[in-house]
């Protein structure tokens, strides 16, 4: 049994120089973001030049960015080892806390909150600051690193969800009637009171919006640096609380309680994939940070792991799951009534197994897991409070100050904030597989008919356009104002026919269906010849 | 020296040769003999020689010839060639020229050319001119014996002049037929063994002459040589050949001169990135340098350089600045010569100015006019005097026309005079009328059409309307009433029907009368007719117009349109049908104008009355009644409203005929409009019953769905939503995808056939639908399916994905595939590594972003110099720790006291 902290000292020694350069060619290959093009294949010679002058370039920068990995990213994630027949699942915390380092230690706790009702958590994104709430409104902010509580307040409402927007400066909490952003001050600086009623609020970092799915099925995306509203659609599915973000591509994922999964962007009224994952209710949904496996939770007691690039179904589990989240390693945690569990993907292949299990006090039930950034910390939120217990391998054990960094001064903090606003991506960005941006534009499907808004739109440009058509200055007596005059409106009717005849056209082929349907199902057959055609 | 002597001879036997003509050096006046005939005088030639000026033992056969030809009185063909004046040197009028002709050397002695036979001769002369032959040969023939007379006769003159025995001359061959040329021997007119190759000139004939001179072994010897291999020569090749093989040649050469820079050039191409920064020495950086590079060139540069660089001013510099002054003289007559001449500016300048002022307070018309007048004469005398200045103004001239043209600057519709005619002509002072009535005029001059006279009767046309055109001007500078306009123009109309009446009365005789013309006649009298009914229509429409514009301005309503139109009516009956179909069409495009303020009327119309006039109606009528043309336009004329309606109101008969009709319409509208409604709310009701679904659903949903068996205690809220959660929660599925699917590619319709076609018979409905409607629906049916195969969630049963393109993200992608590519894949596969400072390491980021050209500005790139290049050598390696690499490293470290370093590269931001 060993954990993260002295895992180097046990980690397998580098045996042979061929493991090395097997590790180093794995990495090369993460660096080189797949193969290059098939040069042989390629007739122009110049470009084939080219193109292998640039292949070379890049094989050796991915080359020296491995190389440099090797003393930038020096830590190694920890695992936990049974020996024998010892299992790792029956490894209790006590028996992990006792193990490892002081300040370790420190990071798994138990918070006993009895009277304010299930805790949901979130933290930011590098992992230093918990917001929590309890659903009878008890909202506290807390520096994980120094177990201190920066805010805490009762905002004597139903509070459903709470997250952290870009920084631990603000947070939004969903409140009974809408949501309200709040600073660390405890200062209420928005009510967004377009939301609604908002079961779930999630945060897209890199494109500043909240998005919230509200009682009604709702989807609201809000820009939080102009406050406009960016997108507002009906799912039509009812009421929904289960949402999160794959934060790969920043589509937002619905579960919703006819078993159906639903991705959406907010340039799209309909949603991007619509899928029906499950046959009860979908209780929990998380995306792996890699972007490309979900795993979903159905009332029916399954639990389903997706290939998102396949829409296909790698494995089903059978269990119950209240709450689902990917850790930055991959782990998976299901939290269940009072016990959690902690998946591990042990080959690699996807095939989650039992890695770790914890269990509360009987009667607690867990509402939210949240993993830790940087940390091996699992926090889990229930109906007595917050724990947090410790698991080893879930974190991320070298960070990256220019994505997060957790020792964050507040100096970065604003360097930071400036930065990521410079950096903000446009809505439109958002999508299914944002690698494919700059690529090829897909070819257009031929161009079905015109909605009538879009019809309507064209005339009235076309008639502004025949309207401002400059008149020639024609000779004396055909000069005439009445006669300029008459020349526009002929101008403007020859403009507008086309739009009228097609209009008509559209119309009197309405009529046409709807009297043909109402005569076939009214008449008898002897009779309908007789009835006046139209036109 | 010999052409002098020559000369000097000829000039003594009083003939005048021209020397060196033709190679052989025959310098005799005369032709040159045939050798046959020279030949004779072999014996005679020491003799000569003494008959000769110089008693020279190498004198010429020419000189013998010509003498002889002298002496012997055979000077048939001799011609007296004058001295040509060139040679003359006479008053030295010419240049001279030198002879640079071939010179026979002093001591030469002429070759025995053989004789040729009288045979060849002959035949020879036959060869040549056949004509001649023909004429010449009976005539030979014929001549035989006397020429034999002849010869007896020669030789006894020959005896008689040489004193020698007879017996000298009668040894020498008889040759009878001796033929002589025709013409002049010479490389224009060969003679016949030359031509046909036969007697030929060998070397050895040249060669004999010589015989026993010093150089005569060394060049037989060397003609031995020759003889040995002797090879003919060929002619050289044409000159296109010749080129060819000289292009051929220099192309190899200068291939293999070039392909030495094949490596050179092909690394340059193949290298990623050329530098051009080595030699960044740019010569001068400063001022100073490029100004102590400077030499003074011209005189002025080096007048000021003596300036600048003389000793006493560097000094004086140097010093201080007292010497400066001192150097600084000027002389007293130059400072008062200035003074002088700026006073006598100064005040020429004022005498001016007053002058001109004087001139401007001037108030006397007279003396402006006469100024101007002046001033006109001046320029009108320059005009005559000076084409160029007729020019000019010509040109002037055309530019304001063509300005006036463009501008319409003297028009009614500048500020001053739309404001003076919307105050009324009639109230301005005198001055004022004038003034607007000067524009006008101006604008006439300036917009007239300068050559309308191309046919009689455009012109005519063109005449009265701007005639009529004109007087509309007058008209309104004049403030003349509207009667006199409408006069105008009916007057302008008569004219014209004049004019179309003459124009049928057709020529019935002379040449007008013949097919053709009468035919090209008719064809433009049609064109003109054509044109006067134009010309009519705007008449008219002047009329109309003027009619409603005028009466609206004034307060008495005298002269309204109606008053127009009976004096229209008086015209012809095709006119005035002309005249309705304008009308309406003018109403018909007034139509829009007009509905404003007819609704607005309809309006107050109804809440005067309560009853309710449908604005289709209102328009009707004013289509209907001519009565309510005025009418029309009073609403044309944007009367104001009040008066519009108590013109309605006015009129009673008008609201006293139509007001039942109105009723009438009013109450069949409505009842049709309930009807359009109702029927709308028909469909509206098929259309809720056509969707059952979701009524079927829910009670389906309430009857079907079952609590699940492992569920632990749900809320009120879960229970109820879990009630209605369903169970067919796949079927459901399908279902929607079937939607999604017939909304993106909608099912092609049922073969249905239009109610009664092909039903008529039982047999028609035992064969069934025709094949091609059955076909199409088919084709329809597998395009569809073709269209769903080809989706992404096409073999995926419970997903539905979106295949909408988003226009808002199709700018994030590249448009077209760039220029190098072929393939979409390769494309994307050659961008899909980022280069930026982010996601590469601090070493590469520079070689990855390397431009074509590296090159400091200001760095003259010099041509390529050659240097060895090994070809098969790698192309050059791409160095990524190279010199040129070294960037500016960031100084960005997280001082988070933790040791763990952060890296810039490849995260993916989250």
């Amino acid at each position: 049994m060993e954990d993260d902290k002295d895992s180097e000292l046990i980690s397998p020694p580098r045996v042979a120089k061929k493991d090395a350069l097997d590790e180093l060619d794995s990495k090369v290959k993460k660096y080189l973001r797949g193969s290059g093009a098939d040069l042989e294949g390629l007739k122009d010679k110049k470009l084939r030049g080219q193109l292998a002058v640039r292949e070379d370039l890049y094989g050796k920068s991915a080359k020296a960015a491995a190389k440099a990995e090797k003393w930038l990213m020096p830590s190694e994630e920890g695992y936990l080892e049974a020996e024998g027949l010892e299992k790792t699942w029956r490894i209790k915390q006590e028996s992990i806390i006792q193990e490892v380092d002081i300040l370790s230690s420190r990071k798994a706790f138990d918070m006993i909150l009895p009277d304010l009702g299930p805790y949901t958590l979130d933290y930011t994104s590098n992992g230093r600051y918990m917001a929590v709430a309890g659903r009878k409104g008890h909202l506290a902010i807390i520096d994980m690193h120094s177990m201190d509580l920066i805010k805490e307040m009762q905002v004597r409402e139903t509070v459903r969800d709470i997250t952290f927007l870009h920084n631990e400066l603000i947070f939004a909490a969903a409140q009974k009637k809408y949501p309200c952003i709040y600073n660390r001050d405890g200062v209420e600086l928005h009510s967004l009171k377009e939301h609604g009623a908002t079961l779930k609020l999630q945060f897209l970092r890199n494109h500043f919006l909240l998005a919230s799915i509200n009682k009604f099925g709702q989807l609201h995306y809000q820009d939080m640096t102009m406050g406009e509203m960016v997108a507002n659609y009906r799912t039509g599915l009812g009421r929904c609380d289960v949402m999160q973000v794959n934060r790969w591509n920043a589509v937002v994922g619905l579960g919703h309680s006819c078993g159906k999964v639903t991705m959406w962007k907010p340039t799209s009224s309909a949603p991007l994939v619509k899928m029906l994952c499950h046959h009860g209710a979908i209780t929990a949904m998380a995306f792996h940070p890699g972007g490309h496996l979900m795993a979903t939770a159905g009332q029916e007691r399954r639990i389903k792991l997706w290939d998102l690039r396949k829409f296909e179904v790698l494995h089903t589990y059978t269990g119950n799951a209240k709450s689902l989240e990917f850790s930055q390693k991959g782990l998976l945690a299901v939290g269940n009534g009072s016990s959690v569990q902690i998946w591990r993907d042990q080959s690699g292949d996807h095939k989650y197994s039992r890695y770790m299990s914890h269990s509360m006090v009987k009667g607690y039930q867990v509402q939210k897991v949240a993993f830790r950034a940087y940390e091996d910390v699992l926090s889990i939120g229930h109906s007595m409070g917050l724990s947090s217990i410790l698991v080893p391998g879930s974190g991320e054990p070298n960070f990256d100050s220019w994505v997060a960094n957790p020792f964050e001064t507040g100096r970065q903090r604003r360097e930071k904030e400036v930065h990521s606003l410079l950096d903000k991506l446009p809505p439109e960005t958002i999508m299914l597989d944002p690698t494919s941006i700059g690529n090829v534009r897909p070819e257009k499907k031929k161009k079905e008919q015109p909605t009538k808004k879009e019809s309507e739109a064209e005339m009235q440009a076309a008639i502004a356009a025949a309207k401002s058509a400059p008149l020639k200055n024609k000779t004396k007596g055909r000069n005439k104002p009445s006669k300029r005059e008459k020349k526009k409106h002929e101008g403007i009717a020859r403009v507008k026919r086309p739009f009228l005849d097609q209009q008509m056209k559209e119309q009197q082929q309405l009529l046409k269906k709807k009297q043909r349907i109402s005569d076939d199902s009214q008449l008898p057959k002897s009779l309908r010849k007789f009835v006046p055609k139209l036109e | 020296m010999q052409k002098m002597k020559k000369r000097k001879r000829n000039a003594k036997a009083g003939k005048s040769v021209k020397g060196g003509r033709g190679f052989g050096g025959t310098k005799s006046g005369g032709p040159r003999l045939p050798n046959s005939l020279l030949s004779q005088f072999p014996v005679l030639k020491p003799h000569n020689g003494g008959l000769g000026t110089d008693g020279n033992a190498g004198v010429d056969d020419e000189d013998i010839n010509s003498d002889e030809g002298e002496i012997g009185g055979l000077d048939v063909y001799e011609y007296d060639e004058p001295m040509p004046e060139e040679e003359s040197m006479k008053n030295r009028r010419y240049d001279h020229v030198d002879n640079f002709e071939y010179e026979l050397p002093e001591k030469f002695e002429d070759s025995n050319v053989p004789s040729d036979d009288g045979e060849e001769e002959e035949e020879d002369y036959r060869g040549f001119k056949d004509i001649k032959r023909s004429s010449n040969s009976d005539v030979l023939s014929g001549n035989e014996t006397e020429e034999e007379e002849d010869n007896a006769r020669h030789d006894r003159m020959l005896q008689r002049i040489t004193e020698l025995p007879a017996e000298v001359f009668e040894s020498r061959p008889q040759i009878r037929n001796v033929v002589s040329e025709a013409y002049l021997e010479s490389e224009y007119n060969p003679t016949r063994d030359i031509l046909d190759g036969s007697g030929h000139l060998t070397i050895q004939d040249l060669l004999n002459p010589i015989q026993g001179k010093p150089v005569y072994t060394e060049f037989r010897k060397r003609m031995q040589r020759l003889n040995k291999k002797s090879l003919t020569l060929q002619p050289p090749l044409p000159k296109v050949a010749q080129e060819n093989l000289e292009r051929e040649v220099a192309y190899a050469r200068s291939k293999k001169d070039v392909t030495k820079w094949e490596p050179l050039v092909k690394r340059n191409r193949e290298a990623p990135t050329i530098f051009f920064d080595e030699d960044i020495n740019l010569g001068f950086s400063t001022v100073g340098a490029i100004t102590s590079e400077f030499e003074p060139r011209t005189d002025f540069e080096k007048k000021m350089a003596s300036l600048v660089h003389d000793s006493k001013v560097a000094e004086a510099h140097k010093e201080d600045g007292a010497k400066l002054l001192e150097l600084n003289k000027i002389s007293l007559e130059d400072v008062k010569d200035r003074q002088n001449r700026l006073a006598k500016m100064r005040s020429l300048l004022f005498r001016h100015e007053m002058k001109a002022k004087h001139i401007k307070k001037i108030k006397s018309k007279t003396f402006h006019r006469l100024l101007k007048k002046d001033k006109e004469k001046r320029t009108s005398i320059d005009v005559q005097m000076d084409p160029e200045a007729a020019k000019e103004l010509a040109m002037k001239q055309e530019f304001k026309r063509a300005e006036e043209r463009l501008r319409l600057k003297h028009k009614n519709n500048n500020k001053w005079a739309t404001r003076i005619l919307k105050r009324g002509l009639a109230i301005q002072d005198e001055q004022t009328q004038a003034a607007i009535s000067e524009q006008l005029h101006q604008h006439a001059l300036l917009t007239r059409k300068m050559n309308s006279m191309k046919d009689s009767s455009s012109g005519e046309d063109d005449k009265s309307s701007d005639e009529d055109d004109d007087d509309d001007d007058d008209n309104l500078d004049l403030g003349m009433k509207s009667d006199m306009a409408s006069k105008l123009l009916t007057k302008a109309k008569e004219k014209t029907f004049e004019v179309m009446e003459d124009e049928d009365e057709m020529p019935k005789s002379g040449v007008f009368s013949l097919p053709f013309m009468t035919r090209s006649l008719a064809k433009k009298s049609e064109e003109a007719r054509a044109e006067a009914k134009v010309a009519l229509e705007e008449y008219d429409l002047a009329l109309n117009q003027h009619d409603t514009d005028v009466p609206n301005n004034r307060n008495k309503g005298t002269s309204s349109g109606r008053r127009v139109f009976g004096a229209s009516i008086k015209q012809p009956e095709e006119p005035s049908h002309v005249n309705n179909n304008i009308g309406r069409d003018s109403d018909d495009e007034d139509c829009e104008i007009n509905k404003n303020v007819n609704v607005e009327s309809a309006r107050s119309v109804s809440l005067q009355k309560g009853v309710q006039i449908d604005i289709d109606q209102l328009n009707e009528e004013f289509d209907v009644g001519q009565d309510f043309e005025s009418f029309d336009h009073l609403v044309r004329g944007n009367a104001p409203k009040t008066t519009y309606e108590s013109a309605v109101f006015a009129s009673g008969s008008w609201s006293g005929k139509k007001n039942p009709n109105v009723a009438g319409s009013t109450n069949r509208k409505p009842t049709g409009v309930a009807q359009h409604d109702s029927s709308f709310d028909n469909l509206k009701d098929v259309d809720d019953n056509d969707d059952p679904e979701s009524g079927e659903e829910m009670v389906d949903g309430i009857l079907s769905s079952s609590p699940k068996p492992d569920y632990e205690l749900p809320s009120q809220a879960d229970l109820i939503r879990m009630a209605f959660a369903g169970d067919d929660v796949e079927q459901e599925f399908e279902q929607e995808k079937i939607e999604v699917l017939n909304e993106e590619n909608p099912e092609p319709e049922k073969t249905l056939s239009l109610p009664g076609w092909g039903q008529w018979t039982s047999l028609q409905e035992k064969y069934g639908l025709p094949s091609w409607i059955t076909e199409e629906h088919e084709n329809a049916k597998r395009r569809r399916d073709e269209a769903l195969s080809k989706r992404k969630d096409a073999h995926l049963k419970n997903v539905i994905i979106s295949e909408k393109i988003n226009k808002k993200a199709e700018n994030l992608h590249t448009k077209t595939l760039p220029f190098p590519y072929t393939s979409k894949e390769v494309f994307e596969q050659s961008i899909r590594v980022p280069i930026g400072p982010e996601y590469n390491p601090v070493t590469s980021i520079v070689a990855l972003n390397r431009p074509e050209v590296v090159k400091t500005a200001g760095v003259i790139i010099k041509p390529i110099k050659f240097e060895e290049v090994n070809p098969h050598e790698k192309g050059s390696e791409q160095n990524l720790n190279s010199k040129r690499d070294t960037p500016k490293v960031k100084k960005n470290k997280p001082n988070n006291g933790k040791v763990i370093k952060a890296t810039k590269t490849a995260k993916k931001k989250s």
